[in-house]
């Protein structure tokens, strides 16, 4: 154990019972409680179905008594895993998920952080309420309806930017219906709904900054900018690194109904990801066993990258998430 | 105080996965497992008298005998062991019904129609009906999550057989073979008098003899047709196209005449209309491509695909369509709305869809809202689309494929928390009597048809004031699940009526649709070689990549025609089509030997 910052020298912390740990503070194991029985029951029980990736999923039986996954009458636990990773679809559903992840990682993770960096420049106080609360907006509509409002804006043929660029005697474009240009329109539109939500965080980041380094740096001469590099960004360095380290944890993850509602048929080499290609396997052919498997290597991958991650930021000097 | 706390959060958990463990053991011996697992013992038995009584070739309903309703009360209480005192059980027993939601007028579950059918099942046999609505356009997915939450209800169906198999490969669905004997067949008399041994016995397993699931049967043939609008015809002075080429010219003509036809909407004219189930909104163009003189065998191995995706023909027909879309005579945008968005549908009623190929009766469904209804209120009254046929096969004829009575109706299936087979069995004997199902096509006289003096029907709109009388489907046939399509007592009526059948639009159109789709109508033979065990679970999937296929290779550049559809075809053969094809074509070999027709 490093040495926390309230550690005190020649401190030796007495050893408390756990009898005398309740009955002194049994309000906070009592408020504790709730939170506990809810992890148990709706994160922890349900792990037990991951057993399911290794056996042959029967409709009828119990959890425990379904047979062992056997491949020619031979147990074969991996059968699933196997099966899953000589599968096509899932290769290409797999390299999908890291490329839009990644990319809105790239584009998506940054954007927050010069919202939040240009909002808090900002001087008109009311201007900038209007500016936050419209950026906020987009966040509360659902998938569905963004991919509307998408179809409205950008269809080749009914499209309004389509109609405008043909008026102006550009031909369409396919912004939905090209797999490349769904990526972009994909990224952007995902950009658009988080980027005022997301810079939520940073902005109450920045307001923790002690504003006499502010006053200090402009006797020193900086202007704006160099303010915003040398005092701003050092200042909320610790909250990027961690919703970083979570975003990277995200990595194989994803968001199911954002890309269920916005792929179609045309895209689909590049629009099926890992959540939806579970949902078509598991919930529409009833293949459990095999996207339990999917699901659970999945889930594996992203604690190996949370863990990686800490564990870089923490090398690097930085406070980690724990 | 850590160490304490994560002492407790251990605790907790292990008290947690002990009470799990204790709460699934005492779960274990309760009656559930028991019932469940005790019909599959049973079915061991009768298995010989059904494998003696049917061959693998199916034999026509239309040419059994009659059976016989037992009547005797006490044949039927041996014949139950005791289960139905005086014909029925002398206490109620409660059975769970699946029902299609299509978001009517009245509830799916709780109406006029379903009060009747319990009161019915109550009276006949002292069984309580529960009916469990389930969304038409998400069925499958549905009933997957109440199989897998052992929930499902105890008569479900589906069109999709591939989908029961997948469901009994995970034993969750009960042998029906036990009560498919001779020796009951008295007991359920409508059952076989009206689905015969094509059927009921249809899903028999060549090797097993374990029957999963009974056939509906169609009352009527009818499939798909080529619809235009005739007043468009009509004002560019064109006359009904008779072959592919003079279709595209009509295309074209409403394509470049958008300006008269649509006036200041002429930006929206849609020559063709699309949607994503591409394979099904081409198809009488597709089976024109396809050869007349098809062997069963070849239609077969190729046939998992109810959308003759893998058939030879099809691709040229795609390109045709290909062509079309190049050429601007195709709805542009159709591949981005999901299956079943409403803007097509829209864009029909509104009258800017020059052409399309759907459902023979797609323009007259549903009343008040019906396309051809719409149309005259929307556009004029002139407006309206009438079905042509228009795509000649290499023969000259206008061959396309019509459904067989059986084979394509709904597949009716017990999951296996089913607690009583019987009583389900009972309930389905009763829906399929006449009476009940002439009762439920037609409502009442008076308020949802009327009747003419030659005894046929006029379907009517229930008025305002007998909303509750509506009609729940066309003819309610969710309801009547061993029957869809209109089936009256008298045939002679039945015939005569069904063109009446529609309301709110002029009768001879519905008529010559009727005659267009069953013109040169070919019926593929319903083959049973066993069980395909590649199909199972794949439907889904492969309909999935079909559907990316036709819409890819139909929106590709013409240039890159072949090289997309040869990628789409690649991507749905190695995900399971090839596999399938395969074990079919061995199957057959197995059973047909070098027959080539069924």
């Amino acid at each position: 154990m490093s040495k926390g910052a309230n550690y005190i020298e020649g401190y030796k912390p007495r050893r408390m019972s756990v009898a005398t740990a309740l009955k002194k503070y049994w309000q906070l194991y009592l408020l504790l409680l709730l939170p506990v029985v809810y992890f148990i029951i709706f994160r922890y029980k349900p792990m037990e179905y991951i057993i399911v990736a290794f056996k042959d999923y029967k409709l009828n039986m119990d959890l425990w008594d379904m047979p062992w996954a056997t491949t020619k009458k031979e147990v074969d636990i991996f059968k699933w895993f196997v099966k899953a990773f000589s599968d096509k679809n899932f290769h290409t559903a797999l390299k999908n998920t890291i490329t839009l992840n990644l990319l809105d990682l790239i584009i998506g993770f940054p954007a927050p952080i010069i919202f939040a960096l240009v909002l808090n420049e900002l001087t008109a106080k009311r201007y900038k309420k209007v500016v936050q609360t419209i950026a906020y907006m987009p966040h509360f509509l659902s998938w569905v309806i963004i991919y509307s409002i998408a179809l409205q804006l950008l269809a080749p043929t009914s499209g309004l930017i389509n109609i405008v660029l043909n008026n102006m005697g550009i031909e369409s474009i396919d912004f939905l219906g090209k797999a490349d240009n769904w990526v972009w329109t994909y990224i952007m539109f995902g950009v658009w709904q988080n980027f005022g939500w997301g810079s939520i965080v940073y902005l109450a980041a920045i307001a923790g900054i002690n504003p006499e380094l502010y006053e200090a740096a402009s006797v020193d001469g900086a202007g704006r900018f160099k303010k915003m590099w040398h005092i701003t960004l050092p200042g909320i360095k610790s909250t990027i690194v961690v919703l970083l380290i979570m975003a990277l944890g995200g990595i194989l993850g994803g968001n199911f109904d954002r890309n269920f509602a916005m792929q179609n048929k045309l895209v689909l080499e590049k629009a099926e990801v890992i959540s939806t290609f579970v949902y078509k396997r598991g919930i529409k052919s009833l293949q459990f066993s095999l996207t339990t498997a999917v699901g659970l290597f999945q889930s594996v991958v992203g604690v190996v990258f949370l863990l990686s991650a800490n564990f870089l930021s923490r090398k690097l000097g930085e406070r980690g998430l724990w | 105080m850590k160490k304490v706390l994560a002492m407790i959060l251990v605790l907790c958990l292990v008290l947690s996965l002990c009470a799990c463990g204790s709460s699934d053991k005492t779960e274990e011996p309760a009656t559930d497992n028991k019932t469940t697992t005790e019909p599959a013992k049973k079915e061991e038995a009768p298995k010989p008298a059904v494998e003696s009584g049917v061959g693998t070739t199916l034999a026509q309903a239309e040419d059994e005998e009659k059976v016989e309703v037992i009547e005797n009360k006490d044949e039927i209480n041996i014949l139950t062991n005791g289960a139905l005192v005086d014909g029925k059980f002398p206490e109620t027993v409660t059975i769970k019904v699946e029902c299609y939601d299509r978001d009517g007028q009245t509830p799916a579950n709780d109406n006029m129609y379903t009060d009747y059918i319990k009161k019915q099942a109550l009276e006949r046999y002292n069984i309580a009906v529960e009916y469990v609505p389930v969304p038409r356009w998400t069925e499958v997915d549905q009933i997957n999550n109440l199989l897998a939450a052992q929930e499902a209800p105890d008569i479900c169906y589906t069109y999709d057989y591939a989908t029961i198999q997948a469901y009994s490969d995970m034993d969750g669905v009960v042998d029906l073979s036990e009560y498919l004997t001779e020796d009951y067949k008295g007991l359920f008399a409508n059952l076989w008098n009206w689905l015969g041994s094509a059927g009921l016995l249809s899903h028999r397993d060549p090797d097993t003899g374990a029957i999963y699931a009974i056939e509906g049967k169609r009352a009527e043939y009818y499939r798909t047709a080529t619809f235009i609008r005739q007043d468009w015809l009509d004002t560019l002075g064109l006359a009904k196209p008779t072959t592919v080429e003079e279709f595209e010219n009509c295309l074209i003509a409403f394509r470049d005449n958008a300006e008269t036809l649509l006036g200041a909407d002429a930006s929206k004219m849609v020559p063709f209309s699309m949607a994503t189930d591409a394979g099904w909104r081409a198809s009488t163009l597709i089976e024109s491509f396809m050869d007349p003189d098809i062997t069963d065998k070849e239609l077969y191995i190729n046939g998992f695909d109810e959308r003759h995706y893998t058939q030879n023909g099809t691709k040229d027909a795609v390109k045709v369509l290909n062509k079309w879309y190049n050429e601007g005579l195709i709805w542009k945008d159709f591949a981005l709305y999901a299956d079943g968005d409403a803007t097509e549908g829209d864009m029909q009623k509104a009258g800017y869809v020059g052409a399309m190929i759907c459902n023979y009766d797609i323009p007259f469904r549903d009343g008040e809202n019906s396309i051809n209804y719409q149309l005259t209120q929307l556009v004029g009254p002139d407006a309206k689309f009438v079905a042509v046929d228009t795509f000649k096969d290499k023969n000259g004829g206008y061959s396309k494929y019509a459904y067989t009575t059986t084979g394509s109706d709904r597949k009716i299936f017990m999951p296996k928390t089913n607690q009583n087979v019987l009583a389900s069995f009972l309930f389905l004997n009763m829906i399929t009597d006449p009476e009940i199902i002439n009762y439920l096509q037609l409502g009442e006289e008076g308020i949802t048809f009327t009747k003419n003096a030659d005894g046929s029907v006029n379907i009517i709109a229930a008025d305002e004031e007998h909303v509750a009388n509506t009609i729940n489907s066309q003819y309610n046939i969710d309801y009547t699940m061993t029957c869809n399509g209109l089936h009256l007592l008298d045939e002679e009526s039945t015939i005569k009526s069904k063109a009446l059948s529609y309301a709110n639009v002029d009768t001879n159109d519905v008529a010559e649709a009727m005659r267009v789709a069953g013109n040169d109508a070919k019926f593929a033979a319903q083959v049973n070689v066993g069980v395909i065990e590649a199909e199972s679970g794949l439907g889904n999937t492969l309909s999935e990549l079909r559907n990316a296929g036709y819409c890819k290779s139909i929106t590709a550049p013409e240039a890159d025609f072949d090289t997309v559809w040869n990628d789409c075809m690649n991507q749905y053969l190695t995900a399971g089509g090839q596999a399938i094809m395969d074990e079919r074509a061995a199957a057959w070999q197995k059973v047909m030997g070098d027959a080539t027709m069924y």
